[in-house]
């Protein structure tokens, strides 16, 4: 259990005894007994005809049968239910006014010190409206930064008390974007950030201890207060809030907070039922924003076309969320938070009790899940003996939207909401004038006749439209208000004989109305009686979706388990190893258990051991690698600093990216995703086999080594764009960024180990701080991380090649490397791969001297060399990329296949598992229904570890499933009648474009395809 | 008679910069060829004979007379110039450098600006190009909403008055944006993104009416001298397009902004062709009934998408020529897709792989794109008048590793070296002296 510092104590003691007295002493009585109501002391318990004792803010006793004390004044609340107040799980503090200080942490989107309560102002507005849904106590959050500071619970009364300080700590990937100069300004950055931040605060803690006990032997620390917080949170186990938009954002959180031991909460996104597996096995609190999408616009069907399929599930889908998540096991809590209009909260909590949540378990997520989650559990939440006097006070059941709030009660003292008697004045009456009996009928607005919703609620209002009849014809009612119990509308016409415009007034008791009519000169009195009573239509409610979920959500996602038999046998094909076996006609290859298990002549299994594909005229091929690609991770460049070693698109994968379906489809197994070449040092990358439907961490290639991009040239000295004045800005000043970070890493790696060594420096001394760039900076030197370089100009990659030389490593592969055929023979002595383009050149001046036959005369001088694709389209045809080494300098098609299979593994050091088809690696491979670098070639099937990820016949079946479930969902959203007041819905049907990213900047990559 | 030995034929000319053919002196026979007429039929082992820069005849055995010179080319491929619809070439040299571009006039409105006139004839991309059998380009401005005239360009002369081919080929229209924006103008609503669509369609329609009204009075026969209609560049230069309808190429993507185009022209009376025409696919009938030819810009593309089947934009071809859409296939310009004219052959066998017959694929990059540029009277096809713009293989024209080892620009034999070559040469021959490499 955490540790809260609760604040709640005797409220009343502390208020008088602190507080000067302004004028004269203030004493309201607080002792108070609430009699005859039905009380719902908790979710699933409640007392009819009970009576609540509140004394000095808390609440002293509740039951059937107490006896009123001699000191409680009596309320009569006959026909009312009372709740525990409600809690609202997010009220965010805008505008905060952190003042700066010199204390400060350095990156000043860490504020983790900082107490959102102390800008709390909320407009009386704003104020109101939350009283009005029955909010009692809200979660006080901060706006800013990434660790953006601290959360208070705090009761919604005048004083704005706090029930608990320093309930959670709030992260938020906040990323600014590439226009702005501070770090970070990527995903990518804020993830290392976040991972560095709290690596510090450790270190930061232990170190304070040291320094405490052992003063003499160290030099003082500056005082960090946002690390000091966050020490204190995880050591006292307190939730860390990540703010999620979408589900990628709550794995993210959770992976963080299983690597740093932390609690985690989320402020749910609403999408997590896409990714719901793997979100529950971290079992978060989360807190929903009560907020659905509106209707996507697809009346037009040229706009529909703009919404993607997971867009339209979404909205059939939203509302769903809570019960989805609920079933898995997991507790969270509401706000209305995002909500403009508060109004909406109850007509949302209808929908969601709607999609199959109780009443019981919406209550508690209002009340006692927050309560508990907050270790408030002993005070707020319920109806006890010793709680707080946080009420919410009901003419009816709060989960009828057509009931009302009529008055809460904060720490034992009651706000008035309205009026606690109100009659539905819907119907005919008589109406009574000097002996003339007239119908009066009201009823609710034509507008609303047609959305039962609205229609309940504003009968429930009393937001009414009605005439009075006199035989058959009839006068329609101007003005018609009515305020409480009073009634006011107008009347022009004959009536009482005289042809004006006669106003009405009146006061409603029960089913009476009692008042006078003015006619400008003279009044007259009415009397009217109710004759009919509206009776309530029923509401349309709600199903659940009966959409199939796929994964990742959207089209071409999976529905169902893919192929994955024990064993599979082609039979009869042409199978072009990329081994020594070389290409083999008429032969058989057979996989066992995901591994190849033998390429022979002739191979026989017994019957129904194993899949048998008929290999006739068809051919084999290892599965393409792309050695250079920036599909399937939803960021790219961290370019705000020239060194950010720290940063990894492993943290960012992007399962969902549908390029990694297409790319199946042109036979691609296996990619190198790497950071883009914004910086001379950029960040780590991560090889990954396109594992469709899998979940993001399971994309990786696990025994891939580790590896990193770095970049040279025009970019990363931002020559081609306005850059921020960053150093370097020469080819000069990038060699020289690249030895100081070195040196650094050795200094480093130097320092750790010395106090390793040292027992006696360990126990008193502060330990070497662990810093993540440097960490990964030296384990390239020790030869453990791959350094793969963009690079394109034959002085700079001879420069690279020298620099690895003297620090006493290898360069892996060096990227695009255009120039180098004019420096093969220093790529072979060095022993670095060139993974480079096929025959692009002239979009930039440093590649002015690209040519086609670069692929080949490098492979001529026994340099390793692969093509790559760098473009998401690109990628899925890296067969007939390959062929132009055939065409461009006159490569067998062989060893050209090579380029994109066998040499970019070895690039990868992953050529012990794939990029040929010999036995002992895994099953990845490619059927083609032709010579594999034709163009006019086909692929049939694409395998991955012996699971089936993607075939020809699938591929149909799944474009018609599509397409068969966008029309069941457009037109079920066409034939939604009811008005939705949610959040619009931006359409995103368009893909990324992923076009030669390394020249783009993660804006650009997230932003839509130019659809001028 | 002066039998040239094949020989001749590999060798490079010049090692440095590639100098432009010189006027055919001679008639040549290409003796035994396969040949690719795309107007008609495959023809094998055929003669072709040319002279002056036209073909003059296409037999299966012709008598030369005694000037010509004789290529015996048995087994080899005569393959018309490909022809790429829209470019940059010449008015580019290296893309992200500002100072070599110039295919974007500053504003909005350029109806006046041509391409020809600022086309480099001395450019690297020119003898990349056609090393991969392009022989003729449309270079067209490209920004603003009236980007300017394009012109075709042969990749060959001294000049760029040698060098063009047809100017203008045509009035440049970029279509106004119609995606309903919720992300860069997330501050306008639908409606205000579609009044200012409406705006911007309104200023074309006007231009054209301003058109209209200047012809109108400069036409007009009785005037005062003080009535005379002063001079307009702009309006000026549109006439052509406007009054006597010469073509104007309109790009346009979006399915919204191929139809909105297309029912703009049938108003106007005006003949357009589309650029571009990703979403072609989705309503090709307009396009067929109004008769409107289509520019593809890129077949091997990624889906517009994510829903749309994924192989959509390989199979257009194939749909668009189903449908009976008369189009041709070109590649999508811009960083850093301007040097890449020369993959343009491999976007045709994309579409063939796709459904599209190596026949039409064929004439998407040669006579489909010089119909619908207006210059079919002189290239595209292997006839007897028109120019002798073609190449010479040794394998069939829409196969992977096809290299021209010969090819003709109105009868001026080109040089096909270029820079990359010559780099290739003087780095194999680094190798050869450090002992590496042996061939």
């Amino acid at each position: 259990m955490q540790k809260f510092p609760f604040l709640f104590i005797l409220i009343s003691v502390i208020i008088a005894q602190t507080e000067p007295v302004e004028d004269i002493h203030t004493n309201d009585p607080r002792v108070w007994a609430l009699t005859h109501a039905m009380i719902h002391t908790e979710p699933g318990d409640s007392i009819k005809d009970a009576t609540l004792v509140v004394r000095d803010g808390k609440i002293e006793k509740v039951g059937r049968y107490i006896k009123v004390p001699l000191d409680a004044y009596e309320l009569d609340m006959e026909g009312a239910h009372i709740y525990a107040g409600f809690i609202d799980g997010w009220l965010e503090v805008k505008k905060d006014e952190k003042t700066k200080s010199p204390d400060d942490h350095w990156n000043e989107k860490i504020r983790a010190d900082y107490r959102a309560k102390d800008d709390l102002k909320i407009k009386k507005k704003d104020l109101k409206a939350l009283h009005s849904i029955g909010i009692t106590a809200a979660h006080v959050v901060p706006e800013k930064g990434i660790f953006k500071g601290k959360s208070d619970l705090v009761v919604l009364n005048d004083e704005m008390i706090s029930v608990a300080k320093d309930v959670t700590e709030l992260i938020e990937f906040k990323t600014t974007g590439w226009s702005d100069n501070g770090y970070p300004n990527s995903l990518l950055g804020v993830i290392a950030v976040i991972r560095q931040t709290l690596l510090d605060a450790d270190w930061y803690q232990r170190s304070l201890e040291l320094i405490k006990k052992y003063p003499e032997e160290n030099e003082p620390l500056p005082l960090n207060p946002s690390l000091m917080e966050l020490a204190d949170f995880k050591s006292n186990r307190r939730p860390f809030l990540f703010m999620t938009k979408e589900e990628h954002a709550a794995l993210r959180s959770l992976k963080i907070s299983e690597e740093f031991n932390l609690r985690p909460w989320l402020l749910g996104s609403g999408y997590e039922y896409r990714r719901l597996d793997k979100i529950k096995e971290h079992n978060p609190f989360i807190i929903f924003p009560l907020e659905f999408p509106n209707k996507p616009k697809v009346g037009d069907p040229y706009i529909a076309l703009q919404f993607s399929n997971e867009q339209l599930k979404h909205w059939d889908m939203a509302p769903d969320n809570i019960k989805r998540v609920f079933d898995a096991g997991i507790r969270f809590g509401l706000t209305s938070g995002t909500l403009k209009n508060k109004l909406d909260f109850r007509k949302n909590l209808q929908k969601i009790i709607d999609r199959g949540i109780s009443q019981d378990v919406t209550l508690a997520a209002l009340t006692t899940y927050p309560a508990e989650a907050m270790g408030l559990d002993q005070v707020l939440g319920k109806i006890q003996p010793g709680f707080m006097a946080n009420l919410v006070v009901t003419d009816g059941n709060y989960f009828d939207p057509r009931s009302r709030v009529t008055s809460i009660w904060l720490a034992g003292k009651e706000k008035y909401i309205t009026e606690r008697h109100k009659t539905v004045l819907a119907g005919k009456w008589d109406i009574e004038i000097q002996n003339n009996t007239y119908e009066l009928e009201l009823t609710v607005p034509s507008i609303y006749k047609k959305d039962k919703n609205r229609n309940q609620i504003a009968l429930a209002n009393n937001q009414l439209e009605g005439k009075v009849s006199i035989g058959d014809e009839f006068l329609n009612l101007m003005d018609l208000k009515i305020y409480g119990n009073r009634i006011e509308f107008k009347v022009k016409g004959t009536l009482l004989d005289i042809d004006a415009t006669l106003a009405f007034k009146g006061e409603i008791k029960k089913d009476k109305i009692i008042g006078t009519i003015y006619d400008g000169s003279k009044d007259y009195a009415f009397k009217a009686k109710r004759t009919v009573v509206v009776e309530r239509i029923a509401r349309d409610k709600e199903m659940m979706s009966e959409s199939k979920l796929f994964l990742p959500e959207g089209a071409y996602g999976l529905d169902k388990e893919l192929l994955t038999p024990n064993a599979v046998l082609i039979d009869n094909a042409t199978i072009w190893t990329c081994g020594p076996k070389g290409i083999v006609e008429e032969w058989d290859i057979l996989f066992v258990n995901g591994k190849i298990d033998k390429v022979a002549p002739d191979i026989s299994v017994p019957m129904g051991s194993a899949l048998v594909i008929d290999g006739t005229d068809k051919y084999v091929t290892p599965g393409l690698i792309d050695c250079h690609s920036h599909s399937a991770a939803s960021s790219i460049n961290e370019g705000a600093q020239a060194v950010t070693a720290e940063v990894r698109i492993r943290d960012v994968l992007f399962a969902d990216d549908v390029n990694i379906y297409r790319q199946l489809g042109g036979g691609l197994t296996t990619a190198n995703v790497l950071h883009g070449s914004a910086n001379p040092i950029g960040g780590q990358n991560a090889v990954i086999k396109l594992r469709w439907g899998s979940e993001p961490e399971d994309l990786l290639f696990k025994n891939a080594p580790q590896g990193i991009k770095f970049a040279l040239g025009e970019n990363v000295k931002q020559a081609n764009w306005q850059g921020n004045g960053r150093y370097p800005q020469t080819r000069m000043g990038v060699e020289q960024v690249i030895r100081d970070a070195f040196r650094a890493a050795q200094d480093y790696r130097h320092r750790h180990k010395t106090y390793d060594r040292n027992s006696k420096a360990q126990k008193k001394t502060v330990p070497p701080r662990i810093d993540l760039e440097l960490e990964a900076l030296a384990e390239i030197l020790e030869g453990k991380r791959l350094l793969h370089c963009h690079s394109y100009r034959q002085d700079e990659i001879w420069m690279l090649t020298r620099i690895a030389e003297d620090f006493g490593f290898k360069i892996a592969t060096f990227q695009h490397v255009l120039e180098g055929y004019k420096v093969a023979e220093r790529l072979a002595e060095h022993g670095a791969g060139a993974s480079t383009f096929s025959d692009w050149w002239q979009y930039k001046y440093e590649v002015i001297d690209a040519i086609p036959y670069n692929g080949t005369l490098m492979a001529k001088n026994n340099v390793l060399v692969s093509f790559n694709s760098d473009d998401a389209e690109l990628a899925r045809r890296m067969n007939t990329e390959a062929m132009k080494a055939v065409k461009y300098g006159g490569l067998s098609e062989e060893e050209a296949l090579h380029f994109v299979t066998i040499n970019p593994a070895k690039q990868l050091k992953i050529d012990k598992w794939v990029g040929s088809l010999e036995e002992g690696k895994d099953a990845d491979f490619v059927i083609w229904d032709g010579a594999p670098l034709s163009i006019y070639s086909k692929v049939l099937e694409t395998w991955i570890d012996g699971t089936r990820y993607w075939s020809v016949d699938e591929n149909v079946q799944l474009e018609e499933r599509d397409k068969l479930e966008r029309e069941e969902l457009i037109q079920k959203i066409l034939s939604h009648r009811s008005s939705s007041s949610g959040k619009a819905m931006r359409p995103n049907s368009a893909t990324p474009r992923h076009f030669h990213n390394c020249e783009l900047n993660d804006l650009e990559l997230m932003g839509l395809e130019d659809f001028e | 008679m002066r039998y040239i030995p094949l020989l001749l034929f590999t060798s490079i000319l010049f090692p440095n910069d590639q100098i432009p053919g010189t006027e055919q002196k001679r008639p040549i026979l290409l003796r035994g060829g396969t040949l690719h007429t795309v107007s008609g039929d495959v023809l094998e082992e055929y003669d072709l004979l040319f002279a002056e820069g036209r073909i003059i005849t296409i037999d299966e055995q012709i008598q030369p007379s005694p000037e010509t010179d004789i290529y015996e080319i048995y087994g080899k491929h005569v393959v018309p110039g490909f022809v790429a619809g829209y470019t940059r070439i010449g008015l580019t040299e290296i893309s992200a450098v500002k100072q070599t571009n110039d295919h974007s006039e500053i504003g909005d409105i350029n109806p006046n600006v041509r391409a020809n006139v600022a086309y480099n004839p001395d450019s690297d991309l020119i003898p990349v190009t056609r090393s991969n059998g392009v022989l003729v380009v449309n270079s067209a401005p490209s920004s603003g909403r009236v980007p300017g005239q394009s012109s075709v360009m042969k990749l060959d002369g001294w000049t760029w008055e040698d060098a063009t081919l047809k100017h203008p080929a045509a009035l440049n229209i970029n279509w106004p944006y119609m995606y309903i924006d919720y992300e860069k103008n997330r501050k306008k609503n639908d409606k205000a993104q579609r009044d200012e669509y409406d705006h911007q369609v309104r200023e074309i329609d006007q231009l054209v009416r301003n058109v209209r009204a200047y012809h109108h009075r400069k036409s007009a026969k009785e005037r005062k001298a003080e009535h005379k209609q002063e001079t307009d560049l702009r309006l000026e230069s549109m006439i052509p397009f406007v009054i006597y309808k010469d073509p104007i190429h309109v790009k346009a993507n979006d399915i919204r902004q191929i139809e909105a185009a297309v029912k703009w022209a049938d108003e106007q009376d005006l003949n357009i062709v589309i650029v571009g025409g990703r979403d072609s696919w989705i309503n090709p009938k307009i396009l067929v009934e109004n008769n409107v030819p289509v520019i593809l810009l890129g077949v091997q593309v990624t889906p517009r998408r994510r829903f749309e089947p994924i192989h959509i934009p390989y199979k257009l071809p194939a749909l668009l020529h189903e449908a009976g859409v008369h189009f041709c296939i070109s590649l999508d310009p811009g960083y850093p897709m301007d040097g890449h004219v020369r993959t343009l052959p491999d976007e045709a066998m994309r579409a063939v792989s796709w459904g599209l017959s190596k026949d039409h694929a064929l004439r998407s990059i040669t006579l489909s794109a010089a119909e619908i540029l207006g210059v079919d009277d002189k290239i595209g096809s292997l006839e007897p008048g028109k120019d002798a713009t073609f190449f010479i293989a040794e394998s069939e024209p829409l196969t992977q590793t096809t290299n021209p080892i010969k090819a003709f620009i109105q009868g001026r034999e080109l040089d096909l070296s270029d820079r990359q070559k010559d780099l290739w040469e003087k780095y194999k021959e680094k190798y050869r002296r450090l002992g590496r490499l042996n061939e």
